[in-house]
């Protein structure tokens, strides 16, 4: 038995057709690359899902069987903004006559670090308005906050995690053309503690059979291990309303690569998503409120030991706030709070700027200002123009400034703002 | 007719010990200081718009004269970004001596309260290294949330709300210096309505004022226009079991009015009493403990959307108890 080739290399998929399971993704794909150019369409993808799914696996099939020139560039080659833009050189190219067309992949952009990689994503973003090629790329967990600048930007597909079925069916592929002895309850076995990774699974496969040159269900239960799993954000939910245990909700929380802060903006966005019943809905809340407590205190007093309290509440608390247990199945979807506050974004800046203008005359905070001042003052702006141009005259508001307060009444402040001014100018002159 | 208009609240602060009203004791205690040309480090506690800030600028007024403000390093916790900030400022502000008879410079830091536990004790290093050449006066709505280092190391000066007749007589100066008509009855709403906060106070004379005169009805008025009615219909959706709606009302309000929790909390206990939200009594009491505990846990917590979705929830499974109005 020649071991010289990683299996998950020698049995990659050739075709499109060896891309199993994936068959919404395959055609979404397909399309998007045919249509590649045309106006409306966008110039990039992101294949989404769990590992071992087969993201990388169809790139590369459909690149060979349509004829295109495979650029593919990992996280670590593309770190830097240099780094990008010499490939920004090869993208630039269109393809001649003669030469093959190509397309760009971009292997596990969530792994790149937005602090560290300073301009990483900006140089993405630039990369893909320039390009003349189409652009892939792939990404385990596409609501990391890195690639949140980088969504608007591209056509979005998400892979499914494959099957015990799939994952099955291709060991057995393998063990055929290996001409090894595997037993079905041991493919299985591999198959389960897989979770749907056929990369993973393959490799364990490999493993076991050329050390012991056969695969029996004892062999794979003392060999092949669990592994530390990442889910995406929805999978992880599912995972934690649906749990029967308490140490399953607790495995669902550490199983994402959510911050604690992102953790609770999706919990507080899909308790109303999984549960219906209004009793449900306020356990679940009151849980998940407990738990924002301690978080608050681990914060201002740097109390971590409270950690552990935090995560019980918001795992097995959110969890079991349900009356009864049944297996639900919820679309999780991005939490919409992100979306509502970037398109809410310049006139909280003017808001902001505002505040900012008048807490220094008002010996105050910001945040007083915007509570305790500006609803006051929107109503003088709105119902006495003429009294307003007076204060805008005495804080040198800017146009942007009244044209916030005011709304609707805006011309007329303004317009009062600019007699006043003339007036003045001819009192001076006469 | 001038052709600029200031805030009233900003046109009237008193800027001398002198000008201050009401709290005679601290102002007698802090002319002491004056007088001595010394004072130890000191905390203003109390609640919003009582006066802590405008006390502290009339101290020092009176410390430095006209020109106070070079002597003063004005600082609020809440809108600078962090401790190691402060710090450099600090620094920068204490190596410069005043010229004249008072040895020491002041830094005001508003917001205290708003600084966690660990920059409070880096801020209790700065306070001993530059104690030759400053004083700090710290500013919070609540003196629990200083650090028992700090409050033994300061004098606490306690604000309380403001009584009646001192938030009426003011108003009533502000109103015939203005040449505004203002109904005595009105007044008095305006202090039932501002609860002992000045500054909301004066506000919400002068919106009434240029609405025209200041009655009962323009009163109304403005709170009703400079409190959006969203949290009303918040209340109402979600009693009437629509969390999902209430929900979406609830982000308006923080995003798009830029309320904060707080702000949302103590509304909806305002609405809850009002009589235009039909609740039996007896649950309007279970819903005024509710909000309570939720205003308790938004100090104490770090996301307000969250502790306001629990209570939404909750408004919803107590409406199904009754049929809301």
């Amino acid at each position: 038995m020649s071991s010289a080739l990683p299996w998950i290399i020698k049995y990659r998929p050739r075709t499109i057709e060896d891309v199993v399971n994936q068959e919404d993704a395959k055609n979404a794909f397909l399309n998007w690359l045919e249509n590649w150019g045309k106006p409306g369409q966008k110039k990039a993808v992101l294949l989404h899902g769990p590992a071992g799914c087969g993201k990388t696996s169809l790139v590369e099939a459909v690149a060979r069987s349509k004829g295109y020139q495979l650029f593919e560039l990992n996280a670590s080659d593309f770190r830097r903004k240099s780094d990008i833009e010499n490939i920004a050189k090869i993208a630039a190219q269109t393809s001649g006559l003669t030469s093959k067309r190509k397309i760009i992949l971009l292997d596990e952009v969530d792994g790149i670090n937005a602090r560290a990689d300073e301009g990483g994503i900006e140089a993405i973003i630039e990369l893909i308005n320039v390009s003349k090629n189409p652009i892939v790329m792939t990404a385990n967990n596409p609501y990391s906050k890195n690639l949140l600048p980088l969504r608007q930007n591209v056509l979005e597909i998400p892979m499914k995690r494959l099957s015990e079925t799939h994952v099955v069916t291709a060991l057995k592929k393998i063990c055929g053309a290996e001409k090894i002895e595997c037993s079905d309850e041991a493919l299985r076995e591999i198959a389960k503690r897989s979770e749907g990774d056929l990369r993973s699974a393959i490799n364990d496969l490999q493993a076991i059979a050329e050390t012991y040159g056969k695969v029996t269900l004892d062999l794979v239960k003392s060999l092949a291990t669990y592994r530390d799993r990442q889910y995406a954000p929805y999978e992880a939910l599912q995972r934690l309303f649906n749990a029967k245990y308490v140490f399953q909700a607790k495995d669902a929380l550490t199983s994402t690569d959510l911050d604690y802060d992102e953790l609770f903006l999706w919990l507080n966005e899909h308790i109303p998503t999984y549960y219906e019943d209004p009793e449900e809905v306020a356990r679940a809340y009151e849980a998940l409120s407990r738990a924002d407590v301690y978080y608050g205190r681990i914060i201002s007093r740097g109390q971590w030991d409270l950690l552990s309290y935090m995560y019980d509440m918001m795992g097995p608390g959110v969890a079991f706030a349900r009356k009864v247990y049944k297996y639900r199945f919820k679309p999780f979807k991005a939490p919409s709070r992100k979306k509502q506050l970037s398109e809410t974004k310049r006139s909280r800046e003017v808001r902001e700027a505002l505040a900012e203008h008048l807490a220094t005359r008002l010996l105050t905070s910001k945040a007083t200002v915007k509570a305790e001042v500006i609803p006051y003052l929107q109503v003088i702006f709105k119902y006495n123009p003429r009294y307003a141009a007076r204060i805008a005259k005495g804080y040198s508001l800017s146009e942007e400034h009244i044209n916030w307060l005011a709304g609707s009444k805006s011309l007329e402040v303004i317009g009062y703002l600019k007699k006043g001014e003339k007036a003045r100018e001819k009192g001076r002159g006469g | 007719m001038s052709e600029i208009e200031l805030l009233w609240t900003e046109k009237y602060r008193p800027r001398t010990l002198d000008e201050v009203v009401n709290h005679s004791e601290i102002v007698a205690r802090l002319k002491k200081f004056v007088s001595d040309k010394n004072m130890p480090h000191m905390l203003f506690a109390g609640p919003p718009g009582t006066g802590k800030t405008t006390m502290a600028h009339c101290l020092a007024h009176d410390l430095y004269g006209d020109n106070y403000r070079q002597y003063i390093l004005e600082l609020n916790a809440s809108d600078e970004s962090g401790i190691g900030v402060i710090r450099g400022k600090v620094k920068e502000f204490a190596r410069t001596r005043v010229v004249g008879n008072v040895p020491f410079k002041i830094i005001l830091l508003d917001e205290a309260d708003n600084m966690t536990a660990d920059a409070q004790q880096a801020l209790r290093r700065l306070m001993e290294l530059y104690t030759a050449s400053t004083r700090f006066i710290l500013i919070a709505n609540y003196p629990s949330k200083i650090i028992e280092p700090i409050q033994s190391r300061t004098a606490v000066f306690r604000f309380t709300p403001l009584k009646r007749e001192d938030v009426v007589e003011r108003l009533k100066y502000i109103c015939s210096n203005e040449k505004v008509k203002c109904h005595e009855d009105a007044l008095n709403t305006i202090f039932e309505l501002s609860e002992g906060d000045m500054r909301r106070a004066i506000n919400i004379l002068q919106a009434s004022a240029a609405l025209g005169e200041a009655t009962v009805e323009n009163v109304y008025k403005v709170v009703g226009l400079a409190h959006p009615r969203e949290v009303r219909e918040m209340i109402q959706l979600a009693l009437s079991g629509n969390f999902a709606e209430a929900r979406n009302k609830l982000r308006t309000l923080i995003i798009t009015y830029g309320l904060s929790g707080v702000d949302v909390v103590k509304q909806i206990h305002k609405e809850i009493f009002s009589s235009d939200i039909k609740i039996p009594d007896e649950i309007k009491i279970v819903i005024a403990d509710l909000v309570g505990e939720i205003q308790f846990r938004l100090v104490e917590g770090a996301d307000d959307e969250i502790q306001l979705n629990a209570l939404l929830a909750r408004l919803a499974l107590i409406g199904k108890k009754f049929k809301p109005g």
